[in-house]
């Protein structure tokens, strides 16, 4: 075990606390060449075929660019060139590793998914345990420049150790380091003088673009010199952004661009407590969505000149698509002056402070998702062309690319990476880094989806996949004598769920009880008897935070056999449960509530669709059939007593598409139809989860992670008023319960008023939101949509990584398991709260994505006329909602560009647009018959046309 | 010194031969009264420690160690870090030294050496200058925690913890804090401790400590436990390279006469400058090991 | 945390089934009756034994065997944060046990009965695994004592790290809050005479992790045996034999 090993042993020196460390040097860390004669080759990846072995320093991995001059090993990194096939035979180095993974977690997962790909030549060698090539702090020597020195003592190993017949060559961006290292005889070159000498053009594009080189391209492109102007104010020193940000001239926080205005950003200051409006681009100064940035506040009287600080720019001020109708307030724009020049919706916002960003702290880059600006082929195909880039995503700026493919590129998707801006150029300057696929396309335009919303769909890992028991699972012998856990498999108990559903997370059970009295169940999978806190696979469902439903497919949260098989309550099978008990009157009142962990078998796994049928089938008394009654009753009691306290009904339009099995296009489209068996299943839900909330709030209380939905500001209910107020119906917004009664009067002339209104209601609400109960205070955590003080999610663990969170607590509650350590670290808990929110967010944008790509392609074959209804006034038009298809879009009474519209008049207090002569008038709310067409109106650029019959 | 006498239990003869093998100069174990045993130091012999170092005497083995904490200086001293100083006896060093048996022995240790090493209170005559702790003047410092233990018992345990300090303090490197500027220091501080530079302690005054034992008319040094049983008092002096006294502590029942005192201490005055110089060399090329 | 990189390397650049640097020696202290220092990596010990030897407090005399006593310390100094803790702390007291109780497990006590043997077991330095360097030096001291045993108890310890089953843990891979498995055996008998751990493991990992402890006992009783070896042929040396 310890022999033939020679150890040299080095301590190292920390911090106050010194900590000491043993290092062993070996003698057993080969090369990896597969050619090399001296070392063990069973795990070599470097072949002769290589031209040459490529040595990378940190600068070449690394894709963040860190402002601090003093820093140059970390500038601009070119992880993208290096996932290209055409590079190859790479020696990574456990330096090199270590410093990429300090500095960006993500790059280095990428790089070590390079170095674990069999199809790639990419080798790691451990030189800081290799005792040749391991170096030792010299006195004075900073931490850079000694690892500098490792990495050419290594580079230098790798030549002397293969021989002059192999190729060694260092890759650096570092000057300092190429120097010293042709200096000391290693072969050196820079990234780009090393592709460039490849000579293939798909690498040259992946090149980053550094900001030197960005002028001198201006200079080429930009045939105007006037143009060549200072266009942004130059960002302040990092000294003086720290000193300014001491003295409270600057305000530090994360930029955040409004989703549909991109002129339009909000900074989060803690300093002055409130966000700082930036109106825009020369306002936001080059910053990025999620960029930290130091802000410096305006002086008073400049806080509301919004659109006259926006540099002008027609490109920018895209029309409006058809898009699917919102869903809450967060899917909507934050518009606040609806009617450009109308000049009334201003005023109520000049109160916001608003400033302008002075320097980045940290920037947010990252690659980005979309299609160059339809531009014509210059005439020599094959040269480098200059072409706009577009991000699918709103809230970023166009990028300047350099390509050499630009016929290739045009009519696709493609992920750009962006590189640098500097305050002459208007747009950022980056790099072309791969296409996914012809615009258009489903599953190109899928995955843009899935990029676009940061979503992981890589497979797990190995190690991930390590931590799931082994297959074919059953309950075992051991589970059953497990005294935490109940046998409750002589229980009739039954899931009700969407058709096809396969990931069944909740059960029921309800039995009568001697008294008169039920006992009802619920049950829910229990995932952490399968998910350990600490594993690679819990951390990997952290991170994911939840399944990602699209049309066509689902992207797991926990690996396939976990999510379809072990933790799915499946029919006829024995399967373990983390149930929620009540005893309950016949009116629904709860007796007595108790929580443990079981085993259940379900007899039956229904879709909602039979378990209606059922109940409505007056001829069936079977068991299930009688509880499912009994259970309804009570729902329906509970529900009502739910309504009375102030829950709002809230409805949305959602669509659901029937796909075709063989070629995943839709075939036809239509509104989800909501039974009384949904509504049944979703109040024990609901009350289940009220249950646990107030359980595990009242064993932690500083600690649980509960879900509030804060009550709508006056300002966002704002557009509702104004229709319901040109309708001349009044809401009543005091409380939850009183505006539920009001919308309970909102009755019109058809059937669907009411429900409109509803919709409009529904999307004037915020999003409710996971948080840690230590953050907020306990008046804060109510839930204005169920009008409940508390609420979490326990019934989804399969799908949603806050009922994981829920179910630990709960357990930890009832004495069953210790509280893992992560409780403890409240800022932890936050954060894992916020990514939750964060992940939460993006599968709901992902899902709305989806389903609105596939009402494009079904529209595409299908032109349709149909009813819609008027939902928004514009100048030139109004916004047709759709409800068949839950989709909105803008109708235009007067083409676009033709300026002089004049024809028509919007009268915005009667919300209505009246032809001037007063011959036609429409209103909101009022129905119009439309049709509904794809178009190209550029080649490969569909969009839905709505126009009016 | 009960704890000495139940440890070493001696007949009337051995009593007699250590008696008068001292009074002929020769002792039992062939040294000349004013010879010491041979001594043997390692430093940095525990690796968590910012200074540590290793003293053998004969069977007298102890080990010295210097942690360094950061803190808030003491208002009535701004421009010092504070310093501390324990002895424990390990019992593996006897077992009359297990459970509590080792605590008189080990107070009366860390007093003397207090004595011998930190000065008065104000800290003056100290071994060492505390104000190359200090950080930023009156906001932050390093404060020392020097703690002797004895792990193999054999006479002369306070010269040769003296010894070990010594080594420890030379040891010692005090890592760089750099505190950036406009920092604010009032509560926690953000101190940078990233470089991995550090200082050394000026050690140039630290002194060594000379014991030396009454057994009948003579004095000797470096007693072992048996000559110890036989003393009738003990004065430990410690002396610096200027052959300055730094302390001063007498042990032992037996009274003085006060020219007899003056005539040990500049004995042992002559005695430190031998025992400075070997030690000396000996941490020297220990330092030297270590580096290696 | 990654403690084992994909290159089937730690963090201190062992490879999972290696166990640290190995370092003893014997007669340390003088005026003991046996001591030894051992080091596992940065982790060392002192054992010094006093005995076989007229028992002390008559009232705890055995008549069949001798009283094997055993304490344990650990100064403030030997980790990395300085903590000033009273002598015979919950820990020590727990530790002190077990060393005690593995040892008696292979003293032959019955040979003296009527007699004490004080084991004194001070930490100088320690970076994980210090029970098992305990046990290691304790059983070095014995030997220079020259009291009889069945055997040489050896301990080693080894744990569960990213899927990993890893020998002789550091302080820094212990720290990772993964299961800690410590084993002493005897290793001619083939026989475990502890057994330690805490944190859950299934039961098949746990034998992988047991069996690994195992070997390294084997590996650390190999180098043991080395040691005494030498340390005769010194003493014969010395001796002029």
């Amino acid at each position: 075990m310890l022999q033939n090993k020679s150890f040299v042993r080095k301590t190292r020196q920390g911090r106050v606390v010194k900590v000491v460390r043993e290092h062993y040097l070996r003698d057993d860390i080969y090369c990896g060449a597969s050619f090399c004669k001296v070392c063990v080759t069973s795990a070599a990846k470097l072949t002769p075929s290589d031209s040459a072995i490529l040595v990378v320093d940190t600068n070449v991995v690394l894709n963040q660019a860190i402002p601090i001059p003093t820093h140059p090993r970390f500038t601009l990194g070119h992880i993208d060139l290096l996932e290209n096939p055409g590079i190859d035979g790479v020696v990574l180095l456990s330096v090199v590793l270590d410093e990429v993974k300090n500095k960006n977690l993500a790059v280095y997962n990428r790089i070590r998914a390079l170095c674990s790909n069999a199809l790639r030549k990419f080798f790691v060698f451990s030189n800081e345990h290799h005792k040749e090539t391991y170096v030792k702090a010299m006195a004075g020597e900073s931490p850079n420049d000694r690892n500098d020195r490792a990495i050419r003592v290594a580079a230098q190993w790798y030549q002397n150790h293969l021989g002059s017949t192999t190729r060694v060559v260092l890759i650096t961006n570092d000057r300092e380091n190429k120097r010293k290292a042709i200096e000391e005889g290693i072969a050196a070159e820079t990234v780009d003088s090393y592709v460039k000498s490849l000579g293939q053009p798909a690498l040259l594009d992946l090149l980053v673009h550094p900001p030197s080189e960005d002028a001198s391209m201006m200079e080429v492109e930009d045939l105007r010199p006037s143009k060549k102007k200072v266009i942004y104010t130059e960002h302040k020193p990092m000294s003086e952004i720290t000193s300014g940000l001491h003295r409270g001239i600057y305000h530090q926080g994360k930029l955040r661009v409004n989703r549909y205005n991109p002129f339009e950003a909000y900074v989060g200051s803690e300093s002055i407590g409130d966000e700082i409006i930036v109106y825009g681009r020369g306002n936001m100064n080059r910053a990025f969505d999620g960029d930290i940035v130091a802000v410096e506040l305006l002086p008073q009287d400049q806080w509301h000149t919004e659109k006259s600080m926006t540099i002008a720019d027609e490109d920018d001020d895209e029309e409006e698509d058809v898009h699917l109708a919102p869903g809450s307030a967060d899917d909507a724009p934050r518009v606040t002056n609806l009617v450009p020049g109308s000049g009334r919706g201003v005023s109520s916002v000049s109160s916001r402070p608003s400033g302008h960003v002075v320097g980045i702290i940290k920037r947010n880059w990252h690659s980005y998702c979309g299609s160059l600006e339809p531009m014509p082929l210059p005439a020599g195909n094959g040269g480098v062309a200059h072409a706009l880039f577009v991000s699918k995503d709103r809230r970023i700026p166009k990028v300047r690319i350099k390509t050499r493919q630009l016929g290739n590129l045009l009519d696709k998707r493609i992920v750009v990476a962006v590189d640098s801006w500097d305050c002459l150029s208007r747009y950022p300057s980056g790099h072309y880094v791969r296409t996914i696929g012809d615009i258009g396309d489903r599953d190109t335009e899928s995955e843009v989806v899935l990029i676009d919303n940061d979503i992981d769909t890589r497979p797990f890992s190995a190690q991930v996949l390590s931590c799931l028991p082994p297959l074919p699972w059953s309950v075992s012998s051991e589970d059953l004598a497990n005294p935490i856990r109940q046998d409750l498999r002589h229980l009739t108990v039954f899931s009700v769920d969407p058709p096809g559903c396969k990931d069944i997370d909740d059960a029921l059970h309800c039995t009568a009880l001697p008294g008169g009295n039920f006992e009802v169940g619920v049950h829910i999978a229990d995932v952490t008897n399968f998910v350990h806190p600490g594993t690679p696979l819990d951390d990997e469902a952290t991170q994911r935070g939840t399944s990602v439903y699209l049309v066509e497919r689902r992207i797991d949260m926990l690996p396939k056999p976990l999510t379809e098989d072990i933790c799915s309550l499946r029919a006829d099978i024995e399967r373990l449960a983390f149930s929620v008990i009540w005893e309950m009157t016949p009116e629904a009142e709860i007796i007595s509530t108790r929580y443990t962990k079981s085993v259940i078998k379900s007899s039956a796994a229904l879709s909602y669709v039979e378990a209606q049928a059922r109940m409505d089938d007056s001829r069936m008394t079977d068991q299930v059939t009688k509880d499912l009654r009994n259970m309804n009753k009570l729902a329906k009691i509970m529900r009502q007593r739910r309504i009375d306290r102030g829950a709002l009904t809230l409805a949305s339009a959602e669509v659901k598409f029937q796909i075709d099995t063989e070629t995943h296009d839709p075939l036809d489209i239509g509104m989800y139809q909501i039974r009384e068996a949904n509504q049944m299943v979703e109040e024990f839900m609901l009350a289940a989860n009220i249950s646990v909330a107030e359980k595990i709030l009242n064993h932690f209380p500083p600690c649980s992670l509960l879900r509030r939905h804060p009550s709508p500001t006056k300002e966002m209910l704002e557009p509702l008023l104004r229709t319901t107020a040109a309708l001349g119906l009044s809401l009543d917004l005091s409380s939850s319960k009183a505006l539920a009664d009001s919308l309970d009067r909102a009755v019109g002339d058809d059937p669907y008023f009411n429900k409109l209104i509803r919709i409009l209601a529904t999307r004037c609400m915020s999003q409710a939101v996971y948080f840690c109960s230590g953050d907020l205070s306990p008046p804060e955590f109510y839930h204005y949509g169920l009008a409940a003080p508390l609420y979490t999610h326990f019934t989804s663990p399969i799908r949603r990584y806050a009922d994981v969170i829920v179910h630990r607590l709960l357990a930890a509650s009832l004495g069953i398991y210790k509280l893992p350590n992560i409780f403890q670290d409240r800022p932890q808990l936050t954060s894992i709260a916020d990514n939750l929110n964060y992940r939460h967010r993006n599968a709901q944008m992902a899902s709305r994505a989806s389903v609105e790509l596939h009402t494009i392609i079904y529209f595409r074959k299908r032109p349709t006329d149909t009813e819609g209804r008027i939902v928004k006034m514009r100048s030139n038009g109004f916004i047709v909602f759709v409800p068949k298809y839950g989709i909105e879009g803008p109708v235009y009474l007067t083409l676009r560009g033709e300026k002089g519209g004049g024809e028509w008049v919007v009268d915005e207090q009667q919300q209505k647009v009246r032809k001037i002569d007063g011959s036609v008038s429409y209103s909101v709310l009022q129905t119009v018959r439309i049709h509904m067409e794809v178009v190209e109106p550029q080649p490969n650029r569909p969009k839905l046309q709505l126009t009016l019959l | 010194m009960s704890v000495r006498e139940w440890m070493v239990g001696l007949s009337a003869g051995e009593k007699h031969f250590i008696q008068g093998g001292i009074a002929q100069d020769l002792r039992a174990d062939g040294r000349k009264r004013l010879t010491y045993r041979p001594i043997y130091v390692e430093t940095g012999v525990i690796p968590q420690a910012d200074g540590s170092a290793k003293v053998k005497m004969g069977a007298t083995e102890v080990i010295a160690s210097v942690k360094l904490d950061l803190a808030r200086p003491n208002p009535s001293q701004p421009g010092k870090g504070k310093v501390s100083l324990f002895v424990s006896c390990s019992a593996t060093a006897g077992p009359m030294f297990e459970g509590r048996g080792s605590e008189e022995l080990s107070a009366e240790l860390s007093v003397a050496l207090q004595r011998c090493l930190l000065g008065g209170k104000s800290g003056a005559g100290a071994a060492f200058d505390p104000s190359c702790l200090s950080i930023v003047d009156g906001k932050l410092c390093w404060d020392a925690y020097i703690d002797g233990l004895v792990v193999s018992a054999d006479g002369n345990l306070l010269d040769a913890l003296g010894a070990a300090i010594k080594a420890a303090l030379i040891n010692t490197r005090v890592p760089v804090a750099n505190v950036p500027a406009g920092a604010s220091l009032d509560e926690d501080p953000d101190v940078d401790l990233s470089s991995q530079e550090t200082t050394r302690i000026d050690t140039s005054g630290v002194p060594v400590i000379v014991t030396l034992t009454k057994v009948g008319r003579h004095y000797i040094v470096d007693a072992t436990s048996e000559e110890e049983s036989q003393m009738s008092s003990a004065v430990s002096v410690s002396i610096n390279k200027e052959r300055r006294i730094c302390g001063l502590t007498k042990r032992g029942g037996a009274g003085l006469d006060p020219s007899i005192i003056l005539d040990m201490i500049s004995v042992a005055s002559h005695v430190s400058e031998q025992l400075m110089n070997k030690l000396d060399s000996e941490i020297a090329a220990a330092e030297a090991d270590e580096q290696m | 945390m990654e403690y084992v990189n994909p290159e089937g390397i730690r963090e201190d650049g062992r490879r999972p089934l290696e166990m640290r640097h190995l370092h003893a020696e014997i007669g340390t202290v003088a005026r003991a009756d046996g001591s030894a220092v051992f080091e596992m990596g940065n982790t060392k010990v002192i054992a010094a034994v006093y005995g076989p030897r007229e028992v002390q407090n008559r009232s705890q005399q055995l008549n069949d065997q001798a009283l094997v006593r055993c304490e344990y310390s650990m100064p403030n100094f030997s980790t990395g944060d300085r903590m000033r803790k009273p002598k015979g702390d919950r820990r020590s007291t727990e530790i002190s046990l077990v060393i005690r109780q593995t040892m008696e497990a292979c003293i032959l006590t019955h040979l003296m009965p009527r007699s004490q043997i004080d084991i004194f077991v001070q930490v100088l330095s320690a970076d994980g695994g210090t029970r098992s360097a305990c046990i290691n030096a304790a059983t070095l001291a014995l030997a220079d004592a020259g009291i009889p045993m069945r055997d040489l108890v050896t301990s080693c310890s080894a744990g569960y790290l990213n899927s990993t089953p890893l020998l002789d843990l550091s302080y820094f891979e212990d720290s990772a809050g993964g299961p800690d498995v410590t084993v002493g055996i005897l290793p001619k008998l083939d026989k475990v005479t502890l057994l330690q751990m805490d944190a859950r493991l299934p039961i098949d990992i746990f034998e992988n992790v047991v069996q690994l402890a195992t070997e390294g006992c084997k590996a650390v009783a190999n180098y043991i045996h080395e040691v005494l070896l030498e340390n005769t042929k010194q003493l014969e040396y010395r001796r002029g034999l």
